[in-house]
């Protein structure tokens, strides 16, 4: 069973717990070990950067010291975020000597060393890198029957392309082709790529809403019965903001899946096991309508 | 040479209500420019078509507009790099502008935002007392070259997702131009400009990247995060969200390594902020009714000393 290091991130660990159950559910199906890295801290968010772009660095450079100590040099994520800042990190460390010897000269301090080995991916690109959208669409045992999906991003996965790189950030298809392979339809909209708000929710909350709202109204009106994300941030954002974006966009009502959700339940996971109640807009109802749950 | 079909968008403010498109054959090699294809369409075939250009070569920054979909310089995008398959290429004026003829805009919010800053040296004398030039060094000049380096195009105030939404943002131009002369060790009013320019919601900046893709590689999205930090060692606003924000976060991966969403939250809108607080609950009952709650207290994640350690050593005190 091949092993990975496994870095969930904060928000799966706390507002969106669903997440990290249907992840760990999925990779059961999948056949292979996610190994948590129980002691890594937050990432840094994007916000730590606002402050201190070291302290950024040093504390995902700590994060990969562990997982090479572990022998797991290949670290899955869950969050487009966690992806895109833990990519940068890593990138600025290996990129310089000198940043790399600054980090572990913190490091030292505790025991630690950072060799340069990691490599950080989302769940998404193991999806399709590692098992692959044959076999995954061979393990398909309650396949969506053309549910009409429209993907979301979210922006740190694909932005900015000299960090991430997978695929093109101006016209990304990896979702699309998970949506394909277990047998929805992908909804193509100009929204897929744009950004959902989530780091402005507190600063001023009617922006942030209406960019949900600006978004999901594209969707919607393409015929998108539901929305996939890689991403628990947008997730948080579309599944809670769409009811107060309704004054300026309409009302979408948009039921929102965390991208292992919709996997796991294609590749035949009960739908009560996903933690599908917790969400604010309830998926279960369109589920049911296209007789996709009893 | 090819055939190349150029589906453009045409409006006029002074007479039509609404726009209608046209669609212009060219014959050019593929190679072309997107501005090089326009300026043969309308030589060639329809001399109404309206559209921004001087320099023709990345300088000017006045052909930005908008590409199959894709903000950029018309001067800087080779025509086969991003034909459609049936051989033809959609043009558009920029997003987040009001078109006023064809692919020309009105600029007006764009240059609103930019004059507001100040763009000019504001150093401590004038330089009439002054008695040699202002000197600066390599180093910091380098700080600057990046950002000097803005033609003001607006490439990337079309493309922000915030501005699509809120008018009231400032964009990544303006930001990026700010930093400009924030950093400039001769410049003065350093203070007074980062009050200004958090003024004009430096914070509601969304991370999102999208300014990426300037294409004189300012980095607006790097130059933002410059200012916020800049923003925080200066004490700046410290009573507002924004920078609240930022040392909330910094605070709970600290103490427990983890972001923690409630103290987060709390921590931004302030404690004893009951209007912010009474805003933001109707979001928290949906939440807390689909069971859907962060843990009010997280327990620090193992080897939390870690983490303090990391903080202690660099951090740069802010108190």
């Amino acid at each position: 069973m091949k092993k990975y290091g496994f870095f969930p991130g904060c928000v799966a660990k706390e507002s969106c717990k669903e997440l990290f159950n249907s992840t760990m559910l999925l990779a059961d199906r999948l056949g292979i070990e996610l190994i948590e890295l129980t002691a890594a801290s937050c990432c840094g968010a994007s916000v730590v950067n606002d402050t201190n772009r070291d302290i950024a660095r040093v504390l995902n450079a700590r994060t990969y010291a562990q997982a090479e100590a572990l022998g797991l040099d290949d670290v899955i994520t869950i969050c487009s975020t966690c992806t895109g800042h833990m990519r940068a990190a890593n990138k600025e460390l290996r990129e310089s000597e000198e940043r790399m010897s600054a980090a572990n000269a913190v490091l030292g301090k505790f025991g630690a060393k950072y060799n340069g080995g990691v490599i950080v991916r989302h769940l998404l690109w193991l999806l399709i890198d590692d098992i692959g959208l044959d076999t995954l669409r061979s393990m398909v045992v309650r396949p969506l029957n053309g549910l009409r999906v429209a993907p979301f991003y979210g922006c740190h996965i694909i932005r900015p392309e000299s960090v991430n790189g997978w695929e093109s950030a101006r016209n990304p298809h990896s979702l699309e082709d998970v949506i394909e392979a277990i047998g929805g339809e992908a909804i193509d909209y100009a929204g897929k790529t744009r950004c959902c708000g989530f780091h402005i929710q507190l600063e001023k909350e009617g922006t942030a809403a209406s960019m949900v709202g600006q978004n999901m109204r594209i969707a919607k009106d393409k015929g998108a019965e539901v929305v996939l994300t890689p991403c628990p941030l947008c997730h948080l954002a579309l599944d809670g903001y769409q009811a107060d974006a309704a004054a300026r966009w309409g009302r979408t009502d948009l039921p929102t899946f965390h991208l292992p959700q919709l996997v796991a339940f294609a590749l035949g996971v009960p739908a009560a096991k996903l933690g599908l109640n917790k969400h604010l807009i309830d998926p279960r109802r369109i589920l049911t309508e296209r007789e996709l749950i009893a | 040479m090819a055939q190349i079909t150029l589906d453009i968008f045409r409006f006029d403010q002074a007479t039509d209500e609404v726009p209608h498109r046209d669609r212009v054959n060219v014959d050019i090699p593929e190679t072309t420019t997107v501005l090089d294809a326009l300026e043969t369409a309308k030589a060639d075939v329809d001399g109404s078509i309206t559209f921004r250009r001087s320099c023709r070569s990345a300088i000017c920054g006045s052909c930005s507009m908008n590409i199959n979909g894709v903000t950029g310089l018309a001067c800087k995008t080779p025509c086969n790099t991003v034909l459609r398959e049936d051989g033809s290429i959609h043009i558009d004026p920029m997003p987040n502008f009001q078109p006023m003829k064809d692919l020309v805009v009105h600029m007006d919010p764009f240059w609103d935002k930019y004059t507001r800053l100040k763009p000019y040296l504001q150093p401590a004398d004038s330089d009439e007392e002054h008695e040699r030039e202002r000197r600066v060094s390599p180093d910091d000049m380098k700080k600057l070259v990046e950002a000097a380096n803005c033609v003001m195009c607006a490439t990337c105030y079309a493309l922000c997702p915030v501005v699509s939404v809120d008018p009231a943002f400032a964009g990544p131009a303006a930001i990026a131009y700010a930093y400009r002369f924030i950093e400039d060790v001769r410049d003065a009013k350093t203070k007074e400009r980062l009050a200004q320019i958090n003024d004009d919601y430096l914070w509601l900046c969304a991370h999102c990247y999208a300014c990426s893709y300037c294409p004189k590689h300012v980095e607006p999205h790097d130059r933002i995060v410059d200012v916020k930090r800049r923003t925080v060692k200066e004490r700046v606003h410290m009573d507002k969200p924004g920078p609240r924000h930022a040392l909330v976060v910094n605070k709970t991966i600290r103490q427990t390594g983890m972001l923690a969403e409630t103290e987060v939250i709390q921590g931004t809108v302030g404690r004893f902020n009951i209007r912010g607080l009474i805003k933001i609950a109707p979001l928290g009952l949906r939440m807390a009714a689909k069971g859907k709650m962060p843990p009010l207290f997280l327990r620090p994640i193992p080897k939390i000393d870690e983490v303090r350690t990391i903080y202690e050593s660099l951090e740069v005190p802010v108190s």
